[in-house]
Order: C-alpha cells, then structure tokens, then sequence
C-alpha cells in the first residue's frame, strides 16, 4: 500500500468518524446550527411576530446559532410539535406550560417582565356594569364568553371558580349559551357589544385595552380575580442540550444588562426576564384539577 | 242550618262559580297593535310576535290582530291609539317608546304590552296595566368601532325630535362621544324637508343612526347621499334591506316579538299586567358591510373583522 493510499484511507475513515459523530457532538455540546422556538398567538399576530423577531434576532446574534420563530395554533399543536421533536422549545401561556412540564416535562427557562414590572398575570371575569350581574347566582341563563381551552385566565379560571360556587354543569348553567373568542381582546369587546355577558380574560390585555380607551372601565366591571401566574414562560424540551438550555437562560437573565439587550427587551415589551421554576406552576395545576370535573363535562377533557 | 250554610259556600260556591265561565278562548279576543314606524325593525318584530300567538292558539282558532301602522308623527301615533280604544280592542301590543307612550296618553283601561322600547327601566313604564320588554344596545361599541376605522372629525347623529327612543339614544350618543373627544351635529329628522341638512355632512365626518323610524322610513334615500361623501355609517337598527349601512349593532327584533306573544298570552290566560316582569334584552349582534367599506375606500382591519357576527361580502 502506497503512502498515498493509506494516507486517503485515513482520509475518509476521519471523516467517517467525524460525520457519525457530529448529531452526538452537537446534541451535547449544544453546537447546533439552528433552533426552533415556538410561539402561541395573540390578538394581533402581526404586532406579535414583529415583537419576537427582535428578541429572536438578539438571541441568534449572542448564541451564535440561528433562532427560528414558528406561530402555533394551540395547546394540542404545543404537544403534538414538542412529541414530533420538531421544536426546541416555545414561550407558553401559564396553562400550556403548567400541562406542558406535567405531560412531557418541559423544563421552563425564564418568563419576561412587562413594562409595569409583573411577570405574572391573573384572570378577571368580568361583565358589563348595566348587566345586574353582581354574583354567580345572577349569571344563571346568561351568556359568557371564554377566550380558548388553553387558557387559565379565559377558560380555568372561570371554570374552577364556578365549580367553587356550587356550578359543575356549565351546560345547564348557562342554557348552553357559551363560546370562545379565541382571544382576550374579543372576550372583551363580546362583553361590551352585549355580544355575551359574562367574559374571562387576562388582566394585562384588559388593563392594556383601558388605557388605550378608558371608557371601557366605566362600562365594565371585575366581579372575580383569579390568583397570580406566570403569563408567558420560555420552556425547553427536556431533549434540549443542558449546556446550550443554560446559555439561553445566561443570555435571557442578562438582557437588560447591556445595551442592546435593552434595546431588544424595549422592541420586545419587556423590562427584563427572570429566572422560571416548575413550582410556578403548581397553583395553575391546582386550578385545573378543581374545575377538571366540569371541562369534563363540558367536553374538552 | 249552620252546616248547611258552611257546606254551601265552602264547596257547591266554588263549583258554581268554575262551571259559570266558560273555558276561555283565544278567538274571542281582539289584540291591537301600534308600531311607531312602519319599518322592517319592527316588522320583523311582528311577524315573531303573530308566529309566537299563533304557535299557542288552539288549532282551529286564530286571535283576531288589528295592525296600525301609522307615519312616525304624534298626531298619527294617538289616532291609531284612539282607533284601537274604539274597536275595543282587549289588549293593546305596542313596538316602540313613541306608539307605547302614545297609547298611555289616551289613559284608556285596556292592558298594554310594549315591544322594541329603548331602555324602558329609564322611561317610568310602570302602571298596573302595562307590562313589555326592551332593549339596551351599547352605544358606545359602534363609536368605538369607527373610531377605529379612521379619524373622525365630526359624529353626525340623525335622530328624530318628536320620536322618544330616538331623543334618548341621541343624547346619550353625544354625551359618549364627548367623551371619546368627538365633536357632535344633531341632523334632526321631522319631515322629509329636513333631509336636506344631509348635505352639510363633510367627507371627514362619521354618521350615527339612532332608531329613528322617520329616519329608517327614508333611509333609502339619505343613505345616497351620504355614500356620495364617502362617510362611514353605523346604525342601532340592521340594515334589512341593505340600503349600505356599515356596521349595525342591533337587539335582533324577533326575540322581543316573540317574549311579547308570550306576555300577552299570559294576559289573555288570566294574568295581571302588573305581575308580569318586564324584560329588557341586552344580546346583540354585530354586522359589518364590507362591500360597502370597499365602495366608499375603508379598509376592516383583520381584529375588527373577527368580531362581527356576521359580515356582509
């Protein structure tokens, strides 16, 4: 065998070996080429997609590797993509985490902080205040309006906090006069068109939606508050490469300690992100476990 | 003598007196009824109304219905309201505040069920002869729906002085988009030589329609005009017969028709007018006309489409 053979041999038995061993390489170093992050949509997907690109943009220039934004549909599309291994990870709402970490055990990396300084948010249920609704008892033959089955403040929350108050059959309750808006923002202009009575939503679009127009809140009144959770929360696949997870969250955590991190939080919405824990979530799973017997019964178990 | 007394009027009394009446039936009762306006609204309202009687009448007996349909004045208003007294009718079926108050004025005993009133809980409608429902539309969702359509220089609010519902929404439209920061015009509609302010309407203006029937009666030809500047519209009332409104938020009339068939039923059957609740309907639905947003050069935002109950395209 001539050196030369022997030398091409060597060749392509290297780069054999580096090519099996490159996926293990980069599934343990985290030295991917790209990573897929999903998001859950909001009332105006346009505004929304522009304000993750600019954090997606920041993250891809200080990881080094290229971060990708999809648009999910909802809850059931979160858990099918994380199952099919075609996402990395996602910035969840607090009940598609909360059932995220217990079905597939995602692992929560950091939640932002909005410009009033909360990370968290609540869910009101609210009505008009023309409406004589004061107490539960008064909503009985009305109409309420839910945001979407993967929701804890337009949708748990409302459910459990009825079940709290003796309703465990949603149906018979409201005459089977109930609906989704499919976003926070509908649940409130369903309430004040006198499109429903009764609505659940997020705090933070409600109070956002009052300060653009503070009529609404001499239209409307909150009857019940929900307790506090994380709004969104970036959660990881438990697949997801430890040292690259940690990067992630270093860079996340530092964000609002360099300039163009700053620059990126304020094109985001943010002040800042802080660190994210399973036990966030436990009231959330709480919730769903009181008002479990009626989104059975109400068919979305 | 004294048992016979006690057993006389304890059990033979009671007997004589069911088996005197005979069983009531519905054809022997002659109902009235007096619409403010002949316009679809309340058209609408009385088909559910005769639907809602008819479905509960025995088969084979039909409940005579004398239909008024006077021109939206007060003049007229009271005439039916006299005619009907006249015809000594038994009940009297009211759509609208300015039909309903005008039977009230002629202080007759005859019982009144009012349909298609606005806000009846702020007009005072109580007596022991009359009983009704209502309805309450958010005024202030279809400011806020133009608002977000484009920049709104002036509000126009069409209205008619002499009809009350249409007062009252008037008033309280100006009051909202004050505080909305828009400037208000009255265009107060009593006869048709008044459409001719119509064209003091600029094309930066947005134009509200109260449930004026004077207006609705001759809707047909105000709405020309103002689609010739160009100006978004928005009624209280649906726009039946599409004359090109853009967004309507309206009580659907049929569900009032058919609660006040129930109402009168109830009347007929051997209820006291004051011991039926009154009902006030809040549930609405929400049109936007998006072929006409595209004959005057309006663009729906996407967030605004997803709300309507129903869009026309």
């Amino acid at each position: 065998m001539t050196m030369r053979k022997r030398s091409c041999r060597l060749f392509l038995g290297l780069l054999f070996f580096i090519s099996a061993y490159a996926p293990w390489q980069g599934l343990v170093f985290g030295q991917t080429d790209e990573i897929l992050l999903g998001i859950e949509p909001e009332h105006n997907i346009f505004d929304q997609v522009e304000r993750y690109r600019y954090l997606a943009a920041y993250l891809s220039d200080q990881l080094g590797i290229k971060v990708n934004l999809t648009i999910m549909s909802r809850y059931g599309e979160v858990i099918k993509r994380f199952k099919s291994k075609r996402l990395d990870g996602a910035f969840l709402s607090s009940y598609t985490a909360a059932m995220g970490i217990k079905e597939l055990n995602l692992e929560p990396v950091a939640s932002p902080v909005n410009f009033g300084g909360e990370s968290a948010s609540q869910g009101y249920i609210f009505v008009r205040k023309d409406s004589g609704i004061n107490s539960v008892n008064d909503m009985n033959g009305r109409r309420i309006v839910f945001v979407d089955p993967a929701t804890m403040e337009g949708y748990l929350f409302p459910l459990a906090y009825l079940h709290v108050h003796g309703v465990t059959d949603i149906n018979s309750f409201f005459n089977n006069r109930f609906y989704f808006s499919g976003s926070h923002a509908s649940a409130v202009f369903a309430v004040l068109d006198g499109r429903a009575d009764i609505g659940s939503v997020k705090d933070t679009v409600f109070e956002k939606l009052v300060r653009n127009d503070p009529s609404i809140s001499r239209e409307l009144s909150v009857i019940a508050k929900s307790q506090k959770a994380p709004e969104f929360t970036l959660c990881v696949s438990n697949q997801f490469h430890k040292d690259l997870k940690e990067r992630l969250g270093a860079v996340l955590l530092q964000m609002d300690k360099t300039k163009e991190g700053k620059k990126a939080l304020r094109q985001f919405e943010a002040l800042r992100f802080i660190q994210s824990d399973k036990s966030n979530f436990d009231q959330v799973e709480k919730m769903a476990q009181e008002a479990r017997s009626s989104i059975h019964e109400h068919g979305n178990n | 003598m004294k048992a016979l007394m006690y057993f006389l009027f304890r059990f033979l009394l009671p007997v004589f007196l069911v088996c005197s009446f005979p069983m009531i039936s519905l054809a022997e009762y002659r109902i009235g009824v007096i619409m403010s306006g002949d316009i679809p609204y309340y058209s609408a309202m009385h088909e559910a109304f005769v639907a809602g009687l008819n479905k509960s009448t025995p088969a084979g007996e039909k409940v005579e219905i004398i239909l008024q349909r006077p021109f939206p004045d007060p003049i007229s208003w009271s005439n039916a309201a006299r005619k009907l007294i006249a015809f000594d009718v038994n009940l009297i079926v009211t759509y609208g505040s300015s039909a309903t108050l005008a039977v009230i004025n002629e202080k007759s005993r005859i019982p009144i069920v009012y349909a298609g009133v606005y806000a009846p809980d702020s007009l005072s409608l109580e007596g022991k002869n009359i009983t009704g429902c209502g309805f309450k539309v958010p005024l202030s969702s279809l400011l806020r729906y133009l608002k977000r359509l484009k920049a709104i220089n002036t509000l126009t609010i069409i209205f008619s002085g002499v009809e009350d519902d249409s007062v009252r929404q008037s008033t309280e439209v100006q009051v909202l988009a004050e505080q909305h920061g828009m400037p208000v015009k009255k265009i107060d509609i009593k006869s048709r030589a008044d459409l001719v302010q119509l064209n003091t309407i600029k094309q930066d203006d947005a134009v509200f329609f109260t449930g004026s029937s004077l207006a609705h009666l001759w809707l047909k030809e105000i709405m020309p005009v103002i689609r010739q500047k160009k100006v978004p519209t928005a009624d209280i009332f649906p726009d039946s017969s599409e004359e090109g409104v853009l967004m309507t938020l309206y009580q659907p009339p049929r569900d009032q028709g058919k609660k006040a068939a129930e109402m009168v039923l109830q009347i007929l059957k051997g209820d006291q007018s004051k011991n039926i609740q009154p009902e006030i309907f809040r549930d609405t639905e929400l049109v936007f006309n998006l072929i006409e947003a595209q004959e005057i050069g309006i663009t729906f935002p996407i967030q605004l489409v997803i709300e309507a109950t129903r869009v026309i395209k």
